[in-house]
């Protein structure tokens, strides 16, 4: 027992111990050595699976040469359809049996793998029954009566326009039974409308076609673009153009000024070196002494004590306080209607700067109702606001002065007649105003891997010890 | 009865925001603005935003609710959704292969059916040609287009054949009124049914790429794809009311002498295309309606407002004058100017052009031909240059259609600095004050009259080489006129007289009539009472200023004081010219005495 206790180390390595207890099977497996034995049953093994060199006839091994090879290069796509019909598929040639052990059991049931339903398939393709044979036949009829449609419709002359359109007709024409004297006018326009599908007969509600701005569509061109210009039409186009621009440097100068210039720049040094200095405000500074301190606790004590958040106190009035308040209440009343009696009176004598004052303001309500008038007359050949961009004009088209040649050989055009048609489009409130916003960007989503795909994270000892 | 409840009626209930209506319809965004482009439904702008919003304040796109009720009549719609389904088979048949289904599937693709909306959108005719300005300019700028991506190759060349018809028309029924080169393009406007409809042909230079921020190609071309249907419809009927062949055919008498041209189509298609032959009439007896479209302006005048009908009579007049501006000219255009906007005005006031037949196929005459009159050229300096014809500028050409009559050709001489070339789109009938020299540009009569003074003074200041030179001239000019009348008249005797007359230039004829006026009777001077006069006007203003109603008194003082400024102005700038060509004519006199007297 006490060997037991004490005995623990376990035999040094290297040292072989001579005999070993091979008394329980664990025991006797891990002593012995079988390697011999399964080497020699895994070289059976495999022959018995693919055979032997000695079972294998000589022309499965050797081949004579009797012909030059001839190296033909195949393309990967050569290769890929030579595989496709030779090889199965990678995915079954894994199920594929290509042992050469033999079914241990001689005397196996073998069921036979009966395909689930009918080929279809190849019963169309080879027509058996007359069932199939008609249907076949059914097809290809139809498959040529769609190629005579597409054929038909690919020679038609849809687009040769050979209606007019504005021709009036009528459009019971197409219904012969609506012409019938027993029919009203209303009753036919009514069951072409409801009855027969008819679509000419929708009403267009007039609402659709009002403009909504009164501008022309064609605007007459300024005469300073003309290709050689008068020079006083040009200058007064440059004059245009200089008004605009002058307007946009404007409107720039004042946003860098509300924006850019509000805030001071400094370099990147400064700010550093100021960060330092301010944090180190407190740092060189000694704490102040006990006597400081001692100081201004003296200096507090001497005024009264105040909280910075006073309890609320319902302080109520007594009677004599609420007497006195309403004493002077109606005192306050008083008065004041003695001033507003007195005010009459003076009033009187005022009626004239009264009326003057009443006129005034009559006056001014008018012109304000002639200006939001004119406002709203305005409005009207302006272009409204219908999307969440507003209408910018573009920019005048205009030649300098020294790109006007003066003959058409050298003629330079300046715009871009699809952005200014796009452009007059969007002024005529016909499409909303609208940027490319290019690709859309995508939602933002969290993505987490799962934890049988994370990988192990190296542990920070393993570090450590680099 | 039920409280209403907030946002039930009213403006909320009036307008409909772009999401709601694409859930309304079942489209996508594209298939809806397609179809609100197609049917010419667009958003609208509410009174009060946030009522029609339903209290939200953001910006959105709103539309009538009635217009997309509107719309969900509209048989388009299901097209559109076949359009949906038919993406979805398609790419069935891509991915599994089966390219013979989705060959005849794409050839089998729906098409959506625009004719009802043009009817619809245009319930007359005349609603179509006053939408015709947008189209054109669109069209004729798609019609260079190469194959875009959003773009496909039929639909410019549809928008080019469209156009060429409709050039077609404008050339047969002579109804261009004015032109312009701008740096934007060709201006045209032309005047069909008596409405003016203008367009712009964009220069002739490569297709310039823009960027998407710019221009939203999608929503162009549908633009286009709507408009080319409504053009070829309207194509039609142009084209019917003129007794013309629709398509466009090309008589069978012309023939080239090429015998090796191969393909037909490509061959009537090309000569089509050069605008230069007449199209095949469906009826021949039908000659020209113009006499009989004209008015009895007389019988007019006899009641109602005789200036307005004095007024309409003239320019009938001078639109008739105009419509024959070229005729009986030949015009030969060089490589280097561009082709169609010139032929299409030549052609259409009826002059003959042809070009050299290696630049574009369909010139009529050689250029060696020696009846040719005038010589479109824009260089410099020729090497070989023939004496019977007047080498020009192509600005003479469009700015003789603007003046309405055959301008000098001494400005506009090869290699001459032009004059400048004024727009014609601007009222010239202001009452400002206008130059003499710009007066002289407006009216050419008025250079002549300005010319003979000069001639009277010659003795003192005219140098006589340039005298001689017009001599000249005028001689070249009579032979010329000669020269065209005999071959109008091999050509064809009926129009001789005309012609007689057209080919004579204007100076002359008026000359002629004046000489017919000239018979002189003892005349007796008549007597002027100045001051008479004024005090009438005086008083007529006053009975005028009386007659005004009290709220427009301030609109008629308006007018008088803008009258008042605009005389003073006038007055003022015409004293100043005197002053300062009489200043210049004294120091002309001094120099030449000074030059006398240092001779002597």
């Amino acid at each position: 027992m006490l060997k037991i206790i004490t005995e623990s180390p376990s035999p040094l390595k290297g040292t072989k111990r001579k005999r070993v207890s091979k008394k329980n099977k664990a025991a006797w497996r891990k002593h012995t050595d079988v390697k011999d034995v399964e080497e020699f049953l895994e070289v059976q093994r495999q022959e018995e699976r693919i055979g032997t060199f000695q079972d294998k006839p000589d022309s499965e091994l050797f081949m004579i040469d009797t012909q030059a090879e001839v190296t033909t290069q195949l393309t990967p796509k050569q290769k890929r359809v030579l595989r496709a019909k030779t090889a199965p598929l990678r995915s079954l040639a894994i199920l594929e049996n290509d042992s050469k052990v033999q079914d241990p059991i001689t005397k196996r049931n073998h069921v036979k793998n009966l395909k689930s339903g009918r080929n279809i398939e190849q019963e169309i393709i080879n027509p058996k029954t007359q069932k199939h044979i008609d249907a076949n036949k059914d097809r290809k009829r139809y498959n040529e009566r769609l190629d005579k449609i597409v054929k038909k419709k690919r020679n038609s002359l849809a687009k040769t326009f050979g209606v007019d359109l504005w021709k009036d007709t009528d459009l019971k024409d197409k219904y012969p039974d609506l012409k019938n004297k027993w029919i009203s006018e209303e009753m036919a326009y009514y069951t072409l409308k409801n009855g027969l599908n008819e679509t000419g007969v929708i009403k267009v509600h007039d609402s659709i076609r009002h403009k909504t701005i009164k501008s022309k569509g064609f605007d007459a061109p300024h005469p300073g673009t003309s290709y050689n210009p008068d020079p006083k039409d040009h200058n007064a186009l440059l004059n245009k153009v200089v008004v605009k621009e002058e307007g946009i440097i404007k409107t720039a100068k004042h946003l860098k000024r509300i924006t850019t210039e509000m805030f001071s720049k400094v370099t990147t040094f400064d700010r550093d070196s100021n960060i330092l200095s301010e944090m180190g405000e407190q740092v060189g500074k000694e704490e102040p002494s006990e006597e400081e301190k001692q100081e201004t606790k003296e200096v507090d004590n001497d005024l009264p004590y105040t909280s910075v958040n006073a309890p609320v106190v319902n302080k109520k009035k007594d009677k004599k306080a609420r007497k006195n308040e309403k004493d002077q209440k109606l005192l306050a009343q008083e008065l004041k209607k003695k001033k507003d009696a007195k005010k009459q009176l003076t009033d009187l004598h005022r009626l004239k700067h009264l009326n003057a004052d009443v006129n005034k303001a009559g006056q001014e309500m008018i012109e304000l109702r002639k200006h939001r008038k004119k406002e709203a007359f305005k409005k009207k050949f302006e272009t409204k606001r219908l999307g969440k961009l507003k209408y910018q004009e573009p920019d005048i088209d205009v030649n300098m002065k020294e790109d006007i040649a003066g003959n058409m050989r050298n003629i330079k055009t300046e715009s871009n007649l699809l952005v200014d048609r796009f452009k007059n489009l969007q002024k005529r409130n016909i499409i909303p105003t609208s940027v490319d916003v290019g690709v859309r960007k995508r939602r933002k989503i969290k993505r987490f891997t799962r934890n049988t795909h994370k990988e192990p994270e190296k542990s920070i000892y393993n570090k450590k010890k680099k | 009865m039920r409280r209403p409840k907030k946002y039930e009626s009213g403006e909320a209930a009036q307008y409909i925001t772009r999401k709601q209506a694409l859930k309304k319809l079942q489209l996508s965004l594209h298939d809806f603005r397609r179809l609100c482009i197609i049917k010419g439904v667009y958003p609208r702008e509410p009174k009060h935003r946030r009522r029609a919003q339903k209290g939200a304040s953001d910006i959105k796109i709103l539309y009538h609710a009635k217009d997309i009720r509107f719309l969900l009549h509209e048989p388009i719609v299901w097209t559109l959704r076949d359009y949906k389904i038919f993406g979805k088979k398609t790419g069935r048949d891509r991915a599994i292969k089966d390219f013979r289904n989705l060959k005849r599937r794409l050839d089998m693709m729906p098409e959506i059916k625009m004719d009802h909306v043009v009817k619809e959108r245009y319930p007359t005719f005349i609603d179509a040609i006053k939408d015709l300005d947008d189209c054109l300019t669109l069209m004729f700028l798609f019609s260079t287009f190469p194959s875009l991506r959003l773009i496909p190759r039929e639909q410019s060349a549809l928008c080019r054949r469209l156009t060429i018809e409709f050039l077609h028309y404008v050339i047969a029924s002579k109804s261009l009124r004015k032109v312009f080169i701008s740096i934007k393009g060709y201006y045209f406007q032309a005047e069909i049914k008596g409405q003016k409809v203008t367009w712009i042909i964009p220069h002739y230079y490569p297709f310039k790429p823009t960027t998407k921020a710019e221009v939203d190609f999608k929503v162009m071309s549908i633009f286009v794809e709507f408009y080319t249907i409504m053009m070829g419809f309207t194509n039609f009927r142009l084209y019917h009311s003129l007794n013309l062949a629709y398509p466009p055919q090309f008589p069978g008498s012309i023939t080239d002498d090429e015998d090796t041209f191969t393909d037909e189509s490509s061959f009537v298609s090309e000569r089509i295309s050069c605008l230069n032959f007449d199209l095949l009439k469906t009826d021949k007896t039908v000659l020209e309606n113009d006499d009989d479209l004209e008015i009895d302006y007389d019988l007019l005048e006899q009641d109602g407002d005789s200036k307005k009908v004095l007024r309409m009579k003239q320019e009938a007049q001078e639109t008739k004058k105009l419509k024959n501006l070229f005729k009986g000219l030949k015009f030969f255009i060089n490589r280097e100017v561009p082709r169609e906007p010139l032929v299409i005005i030549i052609r259409s006031f009826g002059g003959r052009v042809s070009w050299d037949k290696n630049s574009y196929p369909g010139g009529t005459f050689e250029e060696s031909d020696e009846s040719i009159t005038h010589h479109i050229v824009d260089r410099p300096s020729m090497e070989k240059q023939h004496i019977s014809r007047d080498y020009i500028q192509p600005q003479w050409v469009f700015d003789c259609v603007n003046q309405k009559t055959l301008l000098p050709i001494a400005k506009y001489l090869m290699g001459a600095e032009l004059p400048p070339h004024l727009s014609p789109f601007v009222d010239h009938k202001r009452e400002t004050y206008v130059p003499p020299e710009e007066k002289a540009l407006r009216d050419p009569s008025l250079i002549e009259t300005h010319e003979q003074s000069e001639e009277e003074s010659a003795e003192e200041e005219e140098e006589e080489e340039k005298l001689n030179d017009q001599q000249l001239e005028k001689a070249f000019q009579a032979e010329r006129d000669q020269m065209d009348d005999g071959e109008d008249e091999e050509e064809d005797d009926e129009n001789m007289e005309e012609d007689d007359d057209e080919g004579l230039d204007e100076n002359e004829k008026k000359r002629k009539n004046e000489k017919k006026n000239m018979a002189v009777e003892a005349g007796k001077v008549h007597k002027v009472n100045k001051r008479a006069i004024k005090k009438d006007e005086i008083e007529e203003h006053r009975l005028k200023a009386r007659m005004v109603k009290p709220r427009h008194r301030n609109l008629f003082r308006k007018l008088i004081r803008e009258k008042q400024e605009k005389d003073k102005e006038l007055w003022l700038m015409t004293k100043k010219r005197k002053n300062v060509e009489a200043d210049a004519k004294l120091k002309k006199k001094a120099a030449k005495k000074a030059k006398k007297q240092a001779a002597v």
